[in-house]
Order: structure tokens, then C-alpha cells, then sequence
């Protein structure tokens, strides 16, 4: 029951794109396309990841998912709602979180819980309702006990976990993650990647992860890979990785097992596809050995 | 010619209620022709460590020398002792300030008081270093390049000074695999062609293993482990783990498969190896 | 060395200093240091010492802190006592050359000093006591009655909420740049004027260019958390008046009153 319950709601979309794309003029005066007739769909509850060298268009298509941009042409709907509609504008951003890649930029109150009340505070929410969820969005990135901290004071890891906090107190269903890791140190990255799936398990959250880091992406139900603009593939991580040239020409790296598996297969070796983790390969190596 | 860091102590805010010990009896050599990696947790003292280097801080207790002069003297050979050893902060591109890119990268041998025929022969190898064509990009504001070329704009700057050592702070921090290749491939030319020593102070633990001889693992303002990067990454996989800090990749696949009862070499570094190691694995 | 500023920086507590409104906390403290002023004999000095000293007390803060709120300004404090002590005419109580000292002079100038010291311990009270959102919030509401002459009070609070969060990360960034350009051969700190003026290109061109990226970040970010101005906004923690802010206004009014009561009467 509960499992087909979660089916039904994976179907539904949440956010879709259709034929989209976006122009903006650069200093010199030049139209450059930075999206070219994007179509994706991303339905409730997923978890997809987002990847693609800098300059690909990933971070300009997440910007899209709660009007921070426009599209040129096409569309971009919200759980049905047009994100060119100007009505529609806050209820959209509302729904769909942003937490950016440079952890100190994105905080704005000078103390861990005021910085976390600021989302619902824009909304107008009433003050014992922010205060509770002010302490439930502490409580799931694990931070309450900093809560009366100045955030200049706090690591990498820790910051965005607050910044995932105070989208959190905004009740969204989407939460959309612009490189979240890229400033970060190992354990922080690991923290932060952690407390993403914690989202998406527990409070049924929908989310878009952009990344450049392959072992954040391959614990993804879903990889987008972008390159200039297009949409160059989407599948579950094992089809994405077992090409593994084609991702290594686009610049990007490979999980170390899935490479491994690749050049064995080159060699004549019969080993399965598909195979992406450590573990995986472990059972395909034992299985023929 | 080595840098000698003698009982190293370092105390921020000493006397004020802030004090705080950041580096304990530090002994260390740095020999030429070295290229040494250092990693660490964020806190663990690597990055106060390597700022002593370059005298951009002092020591509260004992002292480091280059070839044998005391960096925190005050004489005219103790300064360029200091412009010895460069220094590349993490986001480099960030200290950028000039109108052009020539100007920019001249900066720091103009600081040397060259001259000027030197100077703007400098500028054009540093820039024929890290790919940046002269005559296309010289008289370019820094400030419209890409994200890359900014931080190689920044690392010619260095380049420029001509140093025996260079400390580099997460140089590929933020940067796309592309581009971290192409910084780590210029690095690596600087150290086989020009035959600087490199200081590496990097997370990334597959470029240490790659590209280093020497490893230093520092917790807790110490030197908790000093060797080659394989031997510490097979044998002290728990100490790192317990300091806060990974193994690379492929020692973490090659260590799961020998605990699979997969008897592959723990000392492959590449990819290549541990296909290699399986390859001839199936062959018995 | 810059790590070490303190001022303007809150220290969480749960003294009954702590659990008052803003607005109470600064409509007080300007009274109050207004109120010092009026106090001119060394008994009335005494009730001012003893006044602080009390509240210092119940701020349960550790004195340190007041004492590292005093420290980067000695050298303004020890001007003006020496200014004083110096200057005066009147008794000479001892004398060198052309200098001397007076008997009003040191009464003046301990005063003065005095009365300097408490103006600062209670600002920093002020500001150790309650957190910098809640000082800018009190004096959003405070400047509200004047929104309708013009003064935008919404934003000008914002404003300092964000220059409050920004200040220890700008000067961070400060430390960093300035170490980068050092490892470049810069020199900060000798040469003429005019060669430091210059020298500081280096340092301040970089600082204005992150400070307007972080502002664009900045903006983008409070766009996606939905901030549209002041309009339509809820605080999660609102300012209430409570029995607390009624007593203590109370005792306030009473120590001015007896202030002025010892002017009138010169006691």
C-alpha cells in the first residue's frame, strides 16, 4: 500500500520543462545562448542530479526552477504553476528551495536561528509557527545546538547545512542544490550530502542536486548530464556510468569502480554492466573469480 | 638548500583571552626537488603551518630557516630569502587587481625591483607557462576571463617571482575536472622542468597520490605522519580515518576487494594498476 | 590581530539585561549616558560608579569582555585625562618646566575620564547584552514613527543587520588578500605616505570586488528566500513590552531623577 502510495506521487510531476531556452547578451553586446530547447521532467520525490562541466548551462537551468531566471522561449512549470506568470512568483519560491555553492554569501542574519527564521518570516508566517519550525529545520540538518551562534564561526559543512535549515522553515516539497560541495572540505561535503538524503528519505523531499563531484552523483535515482546548453543524457547512474569515455571526453570524472569494470571489459573480461560502486564491483570480481 | 623548520610553536592571540595554540613543536625538512603533499582536517594547523614558510607568519617559539637564514630576521637576506618560497592562497583569482593581465603578473617581479627588459620577459614566460597566449591575452582585463583562466592568471603571478618553492593552498578548489587537470599538469611541468620544490596542501587525496613523493599528514598542530603517500595510505588507514582525513579512491577500492578476499596490490595508484593487479590475478 | 574586535559583538546570555526589549535597552542607555552628563560632584559620582557597577552585575557578563571593550580606546581615554590633567588652570599642585598639574585639573580630568569609560561600558553593555538582530529590530520600531517623514526604517534595519553579518567575513578576506599580495613582494608598512597610499591599491581593489560579488550573491539568495521588503513581514521573535521593561524603566527614571536632584542642589 504504502509503496504504491509512493509510486503514485513519484508520477506526478513536480517540475517540468518544455522546450526551453534562454538568451542573455554579454558584455561585448553578443546574444549568447546559455539553454537550447531544454525538455526535462522532474516528478515528486525524486532525487536527480545535475551534471556537466562549468559553463554548461547547469547552474543557468536550476536558476530557472524558482524564477531567479526566465526562459527566453519555452516553458517553465512549477507544479503546474507558469513561472512567467507574475502571480504565481512567491508561491512558486515558496515551494521550490535554493541553497547556492558559496556557503558565506548566502546567509544573512548575524545568528544561526534568526538566519534560518528569515525564509518564513518573508512569507508572513505567524511567530509561534516560526519559532517550531525554526527548531524542526535545526533538529534535521543536526545544528540545533549551534543555534545561537554568529555563522562566521562556523566550517563550510556547517553553514550550508544552515542555509539547507532556513529553506527548510519555508516548507517547500523541492529543494534545488547549486554545487553545494564545491566549496567544501571532505567532511563537510560528506555532512552536507548526508543531510540531503536525510531530506529526501525522511521528509519526502524532491531533489535537484548539481554537482561536478561523481561520488555525490551516483547516489542519485537519476543523472542529467549538460553539456553547452543541450541535455546530452539522462538515466539511472549505472546507464550513465558505463560510458565511460564519453563522460571522460565531456571533462568529467568516473567513479573509480565503474572505470575499473570498463577497462576489464575492454580486456576481454566478462564482467556485467552497469557496475558503479566498490561494492558491485566486489560481487561481479567474486562471482567470476 | 632546505627549508628547516626547527621546534616550530605558533600561538594565535597570544596574551589575549583568545589565545590559541595552533602549532606544537614542529621539526621539519623540506629538501630541493621535493614534492611534498600535505593534508589535514580543516583546523588541524596546515594552513598556519604553511604560511610560516614564506615568513607571512613567525613562530612564537623556535624558528625556520632557508638555507640556513632565520626568516623572521630582519635584514635585507631574510627578505629574499622569504621571495624564495611562493605562495599560492586558495581562490587566487581573488587577489587580481590590475586592468591588464600583463600588469597583473608583473606585479610581483616588479616588487623585486627588476628590471624592466627582465620583467616583461618574465611576464611572457609566465604566461607561455600556464597557456595563455601573450600577444591575445596581455593588455585583457583579468576580470572577463573564465573562472580557470583566472586562477592561472593568478598562479603566472607567482610564477613570476621565479621561486625555488612553491606553496600551493587547494589550487583546483571549485574547479570542473577539466580544469583541475590543467592546473595539476601545469604544477607538475613547473616541478619535472623547472625543478621547483612544490608544497601541496590539497583534499583531494588522488592527486596527492599521484603526484607526490613525500606526504605529510598534520593533526592536531602536529605531525602526526611523514612518508610516501602509498605506504601511509595502505598501512595507517585507521590513524588517518581517527585524524579526520580519506583515502584516496583507488586505495579505498583496492582495500575493499582485499577484504573480499581479492588478493589485489594495495599499492596501485592508478586505475590502471588495479586493472593491471586483477588482470593478472585471472591469469593464475 | 583583527580577530580581536569585540565591539558590536553579542555574547548570549539570560540575565534579566538580556530578557529585556531592545527598545527599553536603547532608549535606556541614551537617557542614562545623556544623564551622566548632568553629574558634576564626586558624590553623585559615586551614585553613578555604584549605578554601573550594579547593572555590570546584573548583566552576569564576564568582565573581561567590558575590559576588552575598553582597550582599543585607552589611547582616546588616556588623551582626554591627559588633556585635562595637563591644561587646567587653577591650584598647581606640582610642577616641571611648563608643565603642571592642577588641583581642578585632576578633578576634571578623572571625571571626564570617568564619565568617557561609563559611556563606553554602556554601549558595549548594550550591545554584549542583546543580539545585533534584535538591536536592529528595536531600532526599526523605534525609527517607525518617522516612516511617515520619510525614514526608511525597514531599510536601513536591514542594512545593518547585513553590514553586522559581514564585518568579521570582510575582514577576514582582508587578512587573506593582504598575506597574498605580501607573498608578492607588497609591502604595507613602510614608505611614505604617499607610497603606503598607493600600496593599499593591492589590497582595496580585490576587497571592493568581492564585497560587490558577495552583495550580488547576496541579493540573489534573499530574492530565492522570498524577501520583498518590509511589507507583509512577520518576526519570529516579536518585541513585547513585559512587567520587566516596565520596572527597569522605572529605576532608570528614578537614578536620572536623583542625578538631577544633586545637580540642583550641588551635593
Amino acid at each position: 500500500m504504502e509503496l504504491e502510495e509512493m509510486q503514485t506521487r513519484e508520477r506526478e510531476p513536480m517540475i517540468v520543462v518544455s522546450r526551453m531556452s534562454h538568451s542573455y547578451e554579454d558584455e561585448m553586446g553578443n546574444q549568447v545562448k546559455a539553454l537550447d530547447q531544454i525538455n526535462l521532467t522532474i516528478n515528486k520525490g525524486e532525487f536527480v542530479a545535475i551534471i556537466g562541466t562549468n559553463g554548461s548551462g547547469k547552474s543557468t537551468l536550476a536558476k530557472h526552477f524558482n524564477v531567479l531566471l526566465e526562459p527566453t522561449e519555452g516553458t517553465v512549470s512549477v507544479l503546474g504553476m507558469d513561472t512567467k506568470d507574475e502571480e504565481k512568483l512567491w508561491g512558486i519560491r515558496s515551494h521550490v528551495g535554493m541553497v547556492f555553492q558559496n556557503p558565506d554569501n548566502q546567509i544573512v542574519a548575524a545568528i544561526v536561528e534568526e538566519d534560518v527564521a528569515f525564509g518564513p518570516e518573508n512569507l508572513g508566517v505567524p511567530p509561534a509557527e516560526i519559532r517550531k519550525r525554526v527548531d524542526k529545520a535545526l533538529d534535521v540538518v543536526g545544528m540545533q545546538a549551534y543555534r545561537h551562534h554568529a555563522p562566521h564561526l562556523l566550517s563550510g559543512g556547517q553553514k550550508q547545512r544552515i542555509a539547507i535549515a532556513g529553506v527548510l522553515a519555508m516548507n517547500p516539497d523541492c529543494i534545488v542544490l547549486d554545487e553545494p560541495t564545491a566549496m567544501l572540505d571532505p567532511m563537510g561535503r560528506k555532512d552536507v550530502l548526508k543531510t540531503v538524503h536525510a531530506l529526501h528519505k525522511e521528509e519526502h523531499m524532491t531533489v535537484v542536486y548539481i554537482t561536478h563531484f561523481m561520488d555525490e552523483a551516483m547516489t542519485a535515482d537519476r543523472i542529467v548530464v549538460m553539456k553547452n546548453g543541450h541535455i546530452l543524457q539522462e538515466g539511472r547512474p549505472a546507464d550513465i556510468f558505463k560510458q565511460v569515455e564519453s563522460l571522460k571526453e565531456l571533462g568529467l570524472d568516473v567513479p573509480v569502480a565503474a572505470e575499473v569494470a570498463d577497462k576489464l571489459r575492454k580486456d576481454g573480461y566478462a564482467i556485467a554492466e552497469g557496475i558503479v560502486t566498490d561494492k558491485e564491483l566486489g560481487d561481479a570480481l567474486c562471482l567470476s573469480y | 638548500m632546505p627549508i628547516v623548520l626547527d621546534s616550530v610553536t605558533y600561538t594565535y592571540g597570544q596574551g589575549t583571552p583568545f589565545e590559541k595554540q595552533a602549532l606544537t613543536g614542529i621539526s621539519l625538512t623540506i629538501n630541493e626537488g621535493e614534492f611534498i603533499g600535505i593534508i589535514g582536517h580543516t583546523g588541524s594547523g596546515k594552513s598556519t603551518l604553511v604560511q610560516h614558510l614564506n615568513g607571512l607568519l613567525h613562530p612564537t617559539e623556535g624558528q625556520v630557516t632557508v638555507n640556513g637564514i632565520n626568516l623572521a630576521d630582519k635584514t635585507e637576506e631574510a627578505k629574499q630569502s622569504r621571495h624564495m618560497v611562493g605562495m599560492v592562497f586558495q581562490y587566487p583569482e581573488h587577489q587580481l587587481f590590475e586592468e591588464t593581465i600583463a600588469k597583473d603578473i608583473a606585479f610581483g617581479p616588479t616588487n623585486l625591483g627588476l628590471t624592466q627588459e627582465e620583467i616583461e620577459q618574465r611576464v611572457k614566460d609566465a604566461m607561455d607557462f600556464v597557456g595563455l597566449d601573450y600577444k591575445t591575452y596581455a593588455d585583457r582585463s583579468p576580470f572577463h576571463l573564465s573562472g580557470g583562466q583566472m586562477r592561472r592568471v593568478a598562479i603566472a603571478g607567482v610564477v613570476a617571482m621565479k621561486p625555488k618553492y612553491l606553496v600551493l593552498d587547494e589550487p583546483s578548489a571549485g574547479l570542473d575536472p577539466a580544469g583541475r587537470e590543467e592546473i595539476f599538469a601545469e604544477i607538475m611541468r613547473l616541478h619535472k622542468e623547472q625543478g621547483v620544490t612544490v608544497i601541496l596542501v590539497s583534499h583531494n587525496m588522488e592527486d596527492i597520490s599521484k603526484m607526490a613523493t613525500r606526504l605529510l599528514v598534520i593533526d592536531d598542530g602536529k605531525v602526526l605522519l611523514d612518508g610516501k603517500p602509498i605506504d601511509i595510505f595502505m598501512k595507517y588507514r585507521e590513524t588517518l580515518q581517527k585524524a579526520g582525513v580519506d583515502v584516496p579512491p583507488v586505495s579505498q577500492l583496492t582495500a575493499y576487494l582485499n577484504q573480499r578476499g581479492l588478493p589485489v596490490s594495495e599499492e596501485a595508484i592508478t586505475v590502471d594498476d588495479v586493472v593491471a593487479s586483477i588482470e593478472s590475478l585471472k591469469k593464475r | 590581530m583583527l580577530g580581536n574586535i569585540t565591539i558590536g559583538q553579542y555574547f548570549p546570555g539570560d540575565s534579566l539585561l538580556h530578557r529585556m526589549d531592545p527598545r527599553t535597552k536603547i532608549l535606556a542607555t541614551l537617557i542614562y549616558i545623556v544623564a551622566i552628563f548632568f553629574a558634576q560632584t564626586v558624590v553623585s559620582y559615586l551614585f553613578v560608579t555604584a549605578f554601573t557597577v550594579w547593572v555590570i552585575w546584573m548583566s552576569k557578563l564576564p568582565v573581561r569582555l567590558l575590559w576588552n571593550a575598553l582597550k582599543p580606546l585607552w589611547i582616546i581615554i588616556v588623551f582626554t585625562l591627559a588633556i585635562h590633567v595637563f591644561t587646567s588652570t587653577g591650584t598647581v599642585l606640582w610642577q616641571w618646566s611648563f608643565i603642571h598639574i592642577t588641583k581642578e585639573g585632576l578633578q576634571m580630568g578623572v571625571l571626564m575620564t570617568a564619565r568617557l569609560v561609563y559611556l563606553i561600558l554602556f554601549s558595549s553593555l548594550l550591545t554584549y547584552t542583546t543580539s545585533p538582530i534584535r538591536l536592529t529590530d528595536g531600532i526599526e520600531r523605534l525609527l517607525r514613527p518617522f516612516q511617515r517623514l520619510g525614514v526608511p526604517s525597514h531599510e536601513l534595519a536591514m542594512m545593518m543587520t547585513i553590514a553586522l553579518r559581514f564585518i568579521p567575513t570582510l575582514l577576514e578576506e582582508t587578512d587573506r588578500i593582504m598575506k597574498a599580495q605580501e607573498s608578492r613582494g607588497a609591502d604595507f608598512t613602510t614608505g611614505s605616505l604617499v607610497k603606503r597610499a598607493k600600496s593599499m591599491v593591492p589590497l582595496l581593489v580585490p576587497l571592493f570586488i568581492s564585497a560587490f560579488r558577495r552583495a550580488d550573491d547576496l541579493a540573489v539568495a534573499m530574492e530565492a528566500r522570498c524577501y520583498r521588503g518590509g511589507e507583509g513581514r512577520t518576526r519570529m521573535k516579536e518585541l513585547c513590552y513585559t512587567r520587566l521593561d516596565t520596572v527597569s524603566m522605572s529605576i532608570l527614571i528614578l537614578v536620572v531623577l536623583i542625578i538631577l536632584v544633586m545637580r540642583f542642589y550641588a551635593v
